[in-house]
């Protein structure tokens, strides 16, 4: 490839994304560094819609390292796994991006919004929403069931694991100032239209309802693990879906999000 | 997924991998093992390269073995790496019944070593994502150095497969750290090397046509050299899809040959030609012919131990093709095939009936493969078919009870908690359910496993309350229920649940729950302050195992003896005697391998503590000649190398560090915090603080809040890696600091609510935390360090006592006061850390000895060797600081090596220093050197 989409910062880019962090501190180290050099990328620099939610993203990744030197999880082995292994999906899904139609192993809910990096500009809440999107409905249920085969136990409901997952959303609650009530309500009534599943949405609120389906999702996942068949249908499956609704979030209908 | 070994295109593009791959291979680390893993999809050349590989490096005299993972979904566990042995030399017993899954383990390795043997092994697996959790376990094994091979791995996992949440994708990104390991990422060919395969094998092609083979197959080897074949053979429009190109030949194939093909794209490859001909029931000669036919349309490759379709991708294209009631008559046949032969894979067979659409007639296979996988401890394969028998059987059949039983054991063994619980539901509302009693036990010992302790102590008082508990099942259950309350620190509650089931048991229980019973009852004791009582009773488990001579009774009871007396009775050495009679004891039985291997462990480890580093070495060593797997062997990796950081051995303690990571690849969240804490301390002495301080940071977001040993540990070796940059004039880092101040302040909060003998540590860490911090803030304040030395001497752990001392010397010596007793100290501590053999730590005696001016022993001259500066007219003035500190070494004799350690620099450094210290004085002999040395001095 001679021309790359990263524009002037393909040599940094392709640098960064070199190394693999295996630690929550190297973790927030690379998105650090992520933020500086998308707020880099023309024509939009730090307007573009990856720079809004890698900055979310970032914040909310330190509040998960704050809370772990402050000892406030139960099982901060397996908090601080999932973390990493969640990131490295981020990390992967950048990797994998060289332009639309040339990106075969780019998750398709991530090629919405890195195609949006050159424009048109989009509001950033919708922006930094369809990338928690496609980190949450998609990347996670993937990086739990990684992480949990990996610690040789399993998705229990109520364990501490769950406890720690969970604790996750409050971090969220103070990230997003923007998501104010009604905002929630009409995502809530989006993300409900994509999956489906009215019963679950009566018992979450948005990002934390989504983070439920993230878990209702691994734990179904968990199941099929195995079978790598049913596996890469589940995960084409989740893949459609995260990417319609970040589609919807990134059109002029997310506009009525902000 | 392997082609026709003669039929291969040329090789395009792949020159310099296939040269790096080889280099990888052949730079072992220092366990003497190197791997390297090549991903990329399906179609880019991996099975190629592995090929090219493997004869590359045998034609250089190396020994290799191929095996290849099964796409079956189930198969039997270690299937790749037994069926590459059995490759090489048929008459290869079958692995039987093994003592325990490490003896397994320590089996294949012995036939690996009997193939290699004295080569060096080239193990290639391909289709590494289809592997089952026994080849990966045995993969880090080897890997690890564990099983006595000098090895290289060479595997080739489709890249497809590690998207998903595929168990190789962490350990791949686990391995890749270490300097031994590769992960290859074979990226499709380029329109420079598309157009120069599409010219090799069609030759004279228009620009434009090879252009349009580029698009089309994306620069997938596979796809253009299908696409190159279809210009030279003069197709005029190319296909589009791999699918046309293949559905297309497939209508030119003669019937016959058609009828091969889809009967080889049904079976488990290899297939082999007595299956084919019954499965094809073709006679002979057309059979022949057929074949042929196939292999002549590249369709089929043969091979001496089968068929195989020339590639994964064609399989797929045909699967499609096959009518479901076709490929249901074909599975049939193969099965039936299978079972006239006699002997059959009971998981190939298994698979077979059940697409064959009879599942009743794979229900015996699948029970078998069960067994077979359960007598091979591959748990998680185990497990599988038992789940696999439960979906093949209706809901009301009577076996289902006896299925769900085994389902649900094995699940637990294997860690799938919920799912044993499920069963176990299931089980429960059979109408033949086992009794109440037996139903809450199990649930119990499950859910305490699944850790949902506060559950499964209420499903334990069930068990006990229930109706038709027998006196039996009481015992069990109470003595079950006083470990778990032991292990969730309630000692108050365990001492009374413990003494309860003691008297159960003693009347009614078995050997096992009466030494269960009294551990806990031991440990609950010494956590109450009644120590001697504790003791007591465990003593009296150990005669009650002795009397009943069971391995299993004997392990457990001396282990928790000596675990008691290690650990919280503070009475090392006879703790370490304990351990060292129980693993005798059963050695001269001559089981209980893993029992004996731990009771090693406690007893290196116990040595270690004490100071008796020599002794805990032979210990160890001794451990190691066990062959330990799995989570013993990472515990015993551990303990050595904490003695080789101790001794300042920095090349073996890497090497058990790097083997160590090998393991934890697999999972084992337990043992990787004190893996970082080793990390930390070796980087600590060789001044790599950066490193230091990324270990400790790791460990500290990854500590639970209420372990506070181990948070002392890190928060130690933390604040000492800031003192030691400090003082080293490099950078601190203030964040850190920060952090590491605030969980001494943690810790100073929480030990009070610990139990009394855990405090004493506790105490031990936050004096050293504490006179570091004193360090780091340049106070040369000797009084924390006289609190710590104090501290660890009473703890008899004289390591920490020395480096206090050493520390509070030179805090006294720098503030000029009370110098007398400061030389007394490190003079002590000189003392212990010469009889230890803690070369680093001595070392820093020496120098802080040097640089105050102060003798360390009355005979012995170690006021400043080396004087301040060259003077000119010296005879060594011609050397450099460093080279006269080499010389200095040279004239007391040591060796290259010695002089290494001593320095912190490499032999070869070594090497080079003593050339150049020969060249500058003209001499040749080391012992010409030493004249020339002492008569300058």
């Amino acid at each position: 490839m001679t021309q790359s989409v990263w524009g002037p910062v393909r040599q940094e880019m392709s640098d960064l994304l070199q190394s693999h962090p295996d630690d929550v501190p190297a973790v927030v180290d690379q998105l650090t560094k992520l933020q500086d050099i998308l707020g880099r990328v023309p024509p939009l620099l730090a307007d573009n819609p990856l720079c809004d939610f890698n900055k979310l993203y970032l914040t909310i990744t330190e509040g998960v390292l704050e809370r772990l030197y402050g000892g406030k999880f139960k099982d901060p082995a397996f908090l601080s796994r999932l973390d990493v292994e969640f990131a490295a999906r981020y990390f992967d899904a950048l990797r994998a991006w060289a332009g639309p139609d040339t990106s075969p192993h780019c998750p398709r809910v991530w090629t919405g919004l890195f195609q949006r990096i050159p424009g048109p500009d989009c509001r950033p809440l919708p922006s930094a929403c369809a990338g928690v999107n496609a980190h949450i409905n998609f990347d996670l249920p993937f990086a739990l069931v990684t992480t949990f085969d990996h610690l040789g136990t399993d998705p229990i409901d109520d364990s501490d694991q769950h406890h720690d997952y969970l604790q996750i959303n409050e971090i969220f609650a103070v990230a997003i100032p923007g998501l104010r009530r009604g905002y929630l309500d009409k995502w809530q009534l989006l993300i409900d239209t994509m999956n489906g599943r009215l019963d679950d949405w009566w018992q979450g609120e948005a990002v934390e309802y989504t983070r439920n389906v993230a878990w209702r999702n691994a734990q179904k996942l968990w199941g099929i693990r195995h079978d790598m068949s049913a596996t890469d249908k589940e995960r084409a499956h989740l893949d459609r879906v995260a990417a319609q609704l970040g589609g919807l979030l990134l059109s002029p209908l997310g506009e009525f999000l902000q | 997924m392997a082609s026709d070994e003669g039929d291969d295109g040329p090789l395009v593009g792949r020159t310099d991998t296939l040269a790096e791959v080889q280099s990888d291979l052949r730079n072992v680390g220092p366990g003497g093992t190197a791997a390297v893993f090549v991903t990329g999809e399906s179609g880019v050349g991996k099975s190629r390269l592995l090929r090219e590989t493997a004869r590359a490096m045998s034609a250089t005299g190396v020994a290799v073995l191929s095996g290849t993972c099964l796409d079956i979904g189930d198969a039997s566990p270690l299937h790749p790496v037994l069926q590459a042995l059995r490759q090489h030399d048929p008459e290869l017993r079958q692995i039987d019944q093994t003592d325990d899954p490490g003896a397994l383990l320590d089996r294949v390795s012995r036939d690996l070593r009997a193939v290699a043997g004295d080569k060096h092994l080239l193990l290639v697996l391909d289709d590494l994502q289809w592997a089952d959790r026994s080849t990966r376990q045995l993969l880090l094994y080897l890997l690890a150095g564990l099983g006595g091979i000098r090895l290289s791995v060479l595997a080739a996992v489709r890249a497809e497969a590690l998207h998903g949440a595929h168990p190789l994708r962490r350990v791949l990104a686990e391995l890749r750290r270490l300097r031994s390991v590769r992960v290859v990422d074979l990226s499709p060919l380029d329109r420079d090397q598309t157009l120069e395969l599409v010219n090799a094998i069609a030759g004279g092609i228009e620009p434009e046509d090879s252009d349009r083979v580029f698009k089309r197959s994306g620069g997938n080897p596979f796809v253009v050299e299908e696409l190159a074949r279809d210009l030279r053979d003069g197709r005029i429009e190319l296909s589009d899809t791999l699918r046309e190109i293949f559905l297309s030949r497939v209508d030119e194939l003669p019937p016959k040959a058609h009828a091969v093909v889809h009967a080889v794209a049904a079976g488990v490859e290899p297939v082999e030609h007595t299956v084919l001909a019954r499965v094809t029931k073709l006679p002979e000669d057309e059979l022949i012919e057929a074949i042929r036919a196939a292999v002549a349309h590249r369709f089929v490759a043969s091979a001496a131990e089968g068929y195989r379709l020339r590639h994964r991708l064609v399989a797929e294209v045909l699967e499609s093709e096959v009518l479901p009631a076709e490929a249901a008559a074909l599975h049939r046949r193969y099965a039936e095939a299978m079972e006239g032969s006699g002997g059959a894979d009971h998981a190939r067979l298994a698979h077979h009936w059940q697409k064959a659409g009879e599942p009743a007639r794979a229900l015996p296979s699948v029970v078998a493969a069960a067994r077979s996988a359960e007598q091979m401890y591959g748990f998680t394969e185990a497990h599988r078919y038992w789940s696999l028998a439960l979906d093949l059987i209706a809901g009301d059949a009577p076996e289902r009870t006896e299925l769900l039983a085994h389902a649900a054991e094995s699940a637990h063994q294997c860690g799938e908690h919920q799912r044993a619980l499920t069963r176990l539901a299931e089980l429960a509302n059979r109408s033949d359910a086992p009794g109440r009693c037996e139903l809450h036990l199990r649930r119990a010992r499950y859910l305490a496993a699944a850790g949902r302790s506060a559950t499964a102590e209420v499903e334990y008082e069930l068990a006990l309350q229930a109706p038709d508990c027998a006196p039996r099942q009481r015992a069990s259950a109470a003595a079950y229920l006083a470990e778990l309350l032991v292990h969730l620190g309630r000692y108050a509650d365990a001492y009374e649940r413990a003494t309860e089931a003691l008297d159960l048991a003693a009347e009614n229980g078995t050997t096992a729950d009466l030494v269960r019973a009294s551990a806990a009852l031991g440990f609950s004791s010494a956590f109450r302050e009644d120590p001697d009582a504790g003791l007591a009773v465990i003593r009296q488990a150990v005669e009650i195992a002795e009397r009943s001579g069971h391995p299993d009774d004997l392990g457990v009871a001396y282990l928790h003896l000596a675990e008691l007396l290690a650990g919280p009775l503070n009475n090392v050495e006879e703790g370490v005697l304990v351990a060292r009679r129980g693993a005798e004891r059963l050695a001269s039985l001559g089981v209980g391998r893993t029992y004996q291997t731990r009771l090693l462990a406690i007893a290196g480890n116990g040595l270690f503590r004490v100071g008796q580093w020599a002794e805990a070495d032979q210990v160890l060593e001794a451990a190691m000649r066990h062959r330990p797997s799995g989570a013993d062997a990472v515990e015993l990796l551990l303990a050595r190398c904490r003695l080789w950081v101790g001794f300042g051995d920095i090349d073996a303690a890497h090497r058990d560090l790097d083997a160590v990571a090998t393991l934890l690849a697999g999972g084992g969240a337990r043992h990787v915090l004190p893996m970082l804490t080793l990390r930390a301390g070796l980087a600590m002495w060789q001044g790599r603080w950066a490193q230091a301080r990324a270990a400790v940071q790791r460990g500290l977001t990854e500590t639970r809040s209420d372990d506070l040993v181990l948070l002392g540990v890190l928060a130690w070796h933390g604040l000492r890696a800031e003192a030691e940059a400090r003082a080293a004039g490099d950078q601190v880092d203030p964040g850190a600091i920060r952090r590491l101040k605030t969980v001494v302040e943690r810790m100073a909060e929480g030990v009070g609510t610990a139990a009394n003998p855990v405090r004493a540590v506790i105490d031990g860490y936050i004096d050293l935390c504490n006179a570091e911090i004193s360090r780091i803030e340049e106070r040369h304040d000797p009084e924390p360090w006289i609190r710590a030395a104090v501290a660890w001497d009473r703890r008899s752990q004289p390591y920490p006592a020395a480096y206090s001392r050493l520390r509070r010397a030179e805090a006294a010596l720098t503030r000029k006061t009370r110098k007398a007793t400061a030389v007394v100290a490190l003079r002590e501590a000189y003392a212990t850390t010469i009889a230890m053999g803690a070369r680093p730590l001595a070392a820093e005696i020496v120098a802080t000895a040097h640089r105050f001016r102060v003798a360390l022993a009355d005979d012995a001259d170690t006021v400043p060797i080396n004087p301040p500066g060259p003077e000119p007219d010296d005879e060594l003035g011609v050397l450099t600081q460093r080279e006269r500190e080499v010389l200095a070494a040279v004239a007391e004799g040591l060796t290259n090596r010695e002089i290494g350690e001593r320095l912190f620099i490499s032999e070869r450094t070594v090497g080079v220093h003593v050339g150049h210290i020969f060249d500058k004085l003209q001499v040749r002999t080391r012992v010409q050197a030493s004249r020339v040395f002492l008569t300058a001095a």
